[in-house]
């Protein structure tokens, strides 16, 4: 791997300490603080009062966890705050992919590489719906009709996962659709309940209520393979009956969103160790099977260079959309 | 009736041993963070949201809602004692509760509110209990433009109530607008009105404006005016407590006026704090007595804790069949839902009858358990405004400036708390008025959000509000609430009636 | 003493430089209204027009206003509780919020000879003590430790 940048250096550094073994291992002495970059409720918010609740229950640590929500600026509030708490080991960042796509597209005064990376430890999915009774089957039906111009496509925020997903799907899809930025997806959801919007691509666990209550139903997910077998959300159907995509001639092979990790920059590479093996304990337990499940989620563990180099996958990817819209800050 | 059956199902399920100690333990917890600024039924409910996984589900939903309600409760203490509101939805019960309690009856303002807030929550559940599908398809009739509408509503019946300054009026509506859009802005992603202060971008929080307008600013006009130097006598008295509850059905036309408004803001996504203030704002506009609101009127408490309840409580309805949280509180819960493994959403009354209907029956009960509770502590709160002024205040400042911190953990908070109590200050003194300044920075950027999102769905045309029946009508109503104090002006003016009023009104 | 004409000048300057500020910060973020929705920069920049706008309309009426608004003994009253508060508020980062507090009241106190010193010694002790066993323990809403509970390694 040729690195050119002296971030991408400082990355690989943290890279390496997360591949070493725990030696020489350092104990938090003080309260650890989860900082949450979402508002009660929300998905990394669930993440990090998932992870808080299993470290207490099994006394991973001597050290009282505390979950502090700091999700202003969709997240970018807490981002900021990690980067002024620079060496700082007892703070402790949940958040998603936005760490390193936020930046790209609005003027946040963070990066992620002001961040120490611990590990990405959940991949969350998206599919495509649509209302219960729009008369489109299939994702070929759903392209066909939308060549009108006319559909409008719901997401959570701005310039985010949602919509660089909703660009994808213009692109690969050859139509064009009216983006609808909304707070979050469960919002979207209810929009398209009531039929105000067309689509949109919500992950599972913020529609599934609705696909069970008969509101709207997935036409295809945005996954290599189908999501895996588990008990029917429907009279009739489960997760692994929903298509992928490529099946369905939408040729968007892999699209999810990561759940990261992260501690303040400056950190001892003992000290980022100590939390890549807690967080590694933690998926280790049956509490965090059970989260896994009931919030549709699809279990990883991404850690050192395997994350760094998802972190550059995807950064290449969303800064290749973002160009093409013509999103990206001076 | 099929839901009365379920319900007293529900009831078998809600009044057992266990859930009933539930209950008076959730109110007492939620009492003391809805006392306490800076803490709210948020806090309380995250705290004990990872104690509650290993319960059965419906226990975990009745101690923590029992919690949103004793905190809702205990949110009108310190706005009507010390005029610091603790949550936006309080803000309203300031205008009138402040000044009772000042006038030397902190008993009869904290009863009144207690008492038309059970009322307004009893109405609520009411509504949830036998309209529970039809209210869930009233709200999924809501796109952009009509959320834009019914914060247009809001507004309209708000707006040009008070006595100030139009001009002022105007400069303190606008600037509470602007206040609302410093940070990431929904729509476009981009950041706004930060001003290079790289912080902001998380946006100025309300509590933060509220603590420092309302209660440094108060705390400021009272040393001014010598306020402390009158005793407040406030004896401890027992009967007033039932006496003003007694009092409270004289006033049915505003508890029900209110209630209505409450329970359609809380279906609609209007939510508790917009009820208040609307309820608030027609109540002035229709009481005989409204020239008088804003100097301790019994209605002026009535009519935003009415609402406030009532939109609170049916606000849990969406949460429930649709998964759209009403308010911070609900996401924390909803959040819950879905770590025990339920999902909020139509099914959840299908699926989950014992769960949904254990919920709704301990709304009945945990609000009885609440206000018997709440109303017991009426004169040990009114004891507060014994305190000396000299030693009150000190404390109030550090209240003040914990609270602002506690939003996000920013001591930035506190430099802006101390710096809106300097406006708060300016504007009481020179009559500015504060409430459109606040209910802008509460739904301002909502509005504003609704509006652009319209605009992108009907690209860029206005005529999105003239869309349908439900949408029209509510801009027509909004519009007519807009124009009608100017008629009455425009009116008075034609009959040549100089009559200049004497009377001091109080600007809100 | 303050007259009136002066604090509504004051203020109108004040409400009129916030309504500039924000005019010019919402240029940055484009404003225009079409077939693409409205730029995030419109609302902004209107509302900071009117702020601009009412707040001139105000500092013309202000030069009318007659009277005095604020005596020397209301100025006195009002300092005397501002500034200990302001003072509070500069320390916290410093001292931390218990630390701070405790000499807030104290100093409000005793100082001020408002109450006898071991009143006020006993709430000045007691304020951050509840402080603390609401906010860090029950609660776990952790409060400014402030740079002095750093050096000494708290």
């Amino acid at each position: 791997m040729k690195i050119t940048s002296g971030f991408l250096l400082s990355a690989a550094a943290c890279a390496l300490v997360g591949a070493m073994p725990v030696q020489a291992a350092w104990q938090p002495q003080k309260p650890i603080e989860f900082v949450a970059t979402a508002g009660p409720g929300g998905g990394t918010d669930n993440l990090a009062r998932a992870v808080q609740s299993i470290i207490t229950k099994y006394k991973l640590t001597d050290q009282p966890v505390v979950v502090v929500n700091k999700g202003g600026g969709s997240g970018a509030e807490g981002y900021v705050y990690g980067k002024a708490s620079a060496g700082d080991p007892y703070k402790v960042i949940f958040g998603t992919s936005n760490a390193w796509q936020q930046p790209l597209v609005s003027k946040v005064a963070f990066n992620y590489t002001d961040l120490t990376p611990v590990a990405a430890m959940a991949q969350d999915e998206f599919l495509l719906w649509v209302k219960q009774d729009a008369p489109y089957k299939t994702v070929g039906d759903y392209l066909k009709a939308a060549t009108s111009g006319a559909f409008k496509m719901g997401g959570a925020q701005s310039k985010d996962t949602d919509e660089v997903l909703t660009r994808m799907i213009e692109k690969v899809g050859h139509i064009k659709l009216t983006y609808i930025p909304f707070k979050s997806g469960a919002e979207a959801a209810v929009q398209l309940a009531g039929g105000h919007i067309d689509s949109h691509v919500n992950n599972p666990s913020e529609s599934v209520g609705q696909w069970r209550g008969g509101t709207q139903r997935p036409l295809c997910a945005f996954s290599p393979k189908r999501l895996p077998d588990g008990p029917k959300v429907t009279a009739s159907e489960g997760w692994s009956d929903v298509p992928t995509c490529v099946e369905q001639g939408l040729a968007i092979p892999q699209y999810e969103q990561p759940r990261t990790v992260w501690l303040p920059g400056k950190v001892t590479s003992e000290q980022a160790a100590y939390y890549v093996d807690l967080m590694k304990k933690v998926q280790g337990t049956p509490e965090w099977k059970d989260y896994i499940e009931k919030t549709s989620q699809v279990n990883t563990f991404l850690t050192g260079e395997a994350f760094d180099a998802f972190i550059k996958q995807d950064l290449e990817h969303v800064k290749q959309v973002a160009a093409e819209q013509g999103w990206l800050v001076k | 009736m099929e839901n009365l059956e379920a319900l007293l199902h529900g009831f078998a399920i809600a009044l057992s041993a266990q859930h009933l100690v539930l209950m008076v333990v959730g109110v007492l917890l939620g009492i003391l963070v809805g006392v306490l600024p800076g803490l709210g039924a948020p806090n309380g409910v995250s705290l004990l949201l990872p104690l509650t996984f290993g319960m059965q589900p419906v226990s975990a939903i009745i101690l923590l809602s029992s919690m949103y309600w004793g905190a809702l409760f205990g949110g009108s203490v310190t706005s009507i004692l010390f005029n610091i509101p603790g949550e936006p939805s309080s803000v309203a019960t300031t205008f009138d509760g402040y000044p009772m309690a000042r006038e030397g009856r902190p008993t009869t303002a904290l009863a009144t509110a207690f008492g038309s807030a059970a009322f307004g929550a009893l109405v609520g559940v009411i509504l949830i209990t036998f309209l529970a599908s039809w209210v869930a398809q009233v709200a999924l009739a809501f796109g952009p433009a009509e959320y834009f509408a019914v914060y247009f509503l809001a507004f309209a019946s708000f707006v040009g109530m008070g006595g100030a300054a139009p001009m002022k009026t105007v400069v303190a509506l606008a600037i509470g607008f602007a206040i609302a859009a410093i940070g990431i802005d929904t729509v476009s992603g981009s950041v706004r009105l930060t001003m290079g202060v790289d912080e902001l971008v998380k946006g100025v929080s309300f509590v933060v404006a509220v603590m420092g307008l309302f209660g440094i600013g108060e705390l400021l006009i009272a040393v001014e005016e010598e306020i402390h130097a009158r005793a407040v006598s406030s004896k401890i008295d027992w009967l007033e407590v039932f006496r003003a509850v007694a009092r409270l059905p004289k006033h049915a036309t505003a508890l029900l006026r209110s209630a209505a408004i409450g329970c359609w803001m809380g279906i609609t996504p209007g939510g508790p704090t917009a009820a208040s203030f609307m309820s608030y704002g027609i109540a002035k506009r229709f009481s005989r007595r409204g020239q008088r609101f804003g100097s301790g009127e019994v209605e002026g408490i009535i009519a935003p804790e009415t609402a406030d309840h009532a939109a609170g409580t049916s606000a849990l309805l969406p949460m429930l069949s649709l998964g759209i949280p009403g308010s911070a509180t609900a996401a924390v819960m909803m959040g819950g839902l879905m770590i025990w493994g339920l999902n909020p959403g139509p099914m959840l009354f299908v699926d989950q009858k014992d769960f949904v209907w254990g919920l709704i029956a301990s709304m009945y009960v945990g609000n009885i358990v609440a206000v018997a509770l709440v109303l017991l502590t009426v004169p040990v709160f009114a004891a507060l405004m014994r305190i000396p002024f000299v030693i009150i205040a000190p404390l109030i400042v550090i209240i003040c400036a914990v609270g602002a911190y506690s939003v996000s953990n920013s001591y930035l908070d506190i430099v802006l708390m101390l710096g809106f109590g300097v406006v708060g200050y300016l504007f009481k003194k020179l009559s500015y008025p504060l409430a459109p300044l606040v209910l802008a920075i509460v739904i301002g950027d909502k509005a504003e959000d609704a509006f652009r999102q319209s605009m992108l769905m009907s690209k860029g045309s206005l005529e999105i509000f003239f869309d349908n029946r439900l949408v029209t009508s509510l801009v027509i109503v909004g519009i007519a609430l807009l124009l009608l104090p100017l008629l009455l002006q425009v009116l008075r003016l034609l009959r040549g009636g100089a009559e200049a009023r004497h009377e001091k009104v109080r600007v809100i | 003493m303050i007259s009136r004409r002066v604090l509504e000048l004051l203020t109108a300057l004040l409400t009129g430089s916030f309504g500039l500020a924000v005019i010019i910060s919402s240029l940055d973020n484009g404003i225009g209204w079409g077939e693409a929705g409205v730029d995030p920069g419109t609302f902004p920049f209107l509302t900071g027009v009117i702020i601009l706008a009412g707040s001139l309309y105000n500092l013309a009426r202000g030069w009318l206003a007659a009277g005095i608004a604020v005596s020397r003994a209301d100025l006195r009253r009002i300092a005397g509780l501002f500034v200990p508060a302001a003072i509070f508020v500069g320390a916290v980062p410093l001292a931390g919020m218990y630390v701070a507090s405790a000499g807030y009241i104290f100093g409000v106190l005793a100082l001020a000879k408002h109450q006898s010193l071991a009143r006020s010694l006993i709430i000045a002790v007691a304020t951050p003590v509840a402080l603390y066993i609401v906010f860090e323990r029950m609660f776990q809403v952790s409060l400014p430790h402030g740079e002095l509970a750093a050096a000494l390694g708290y």
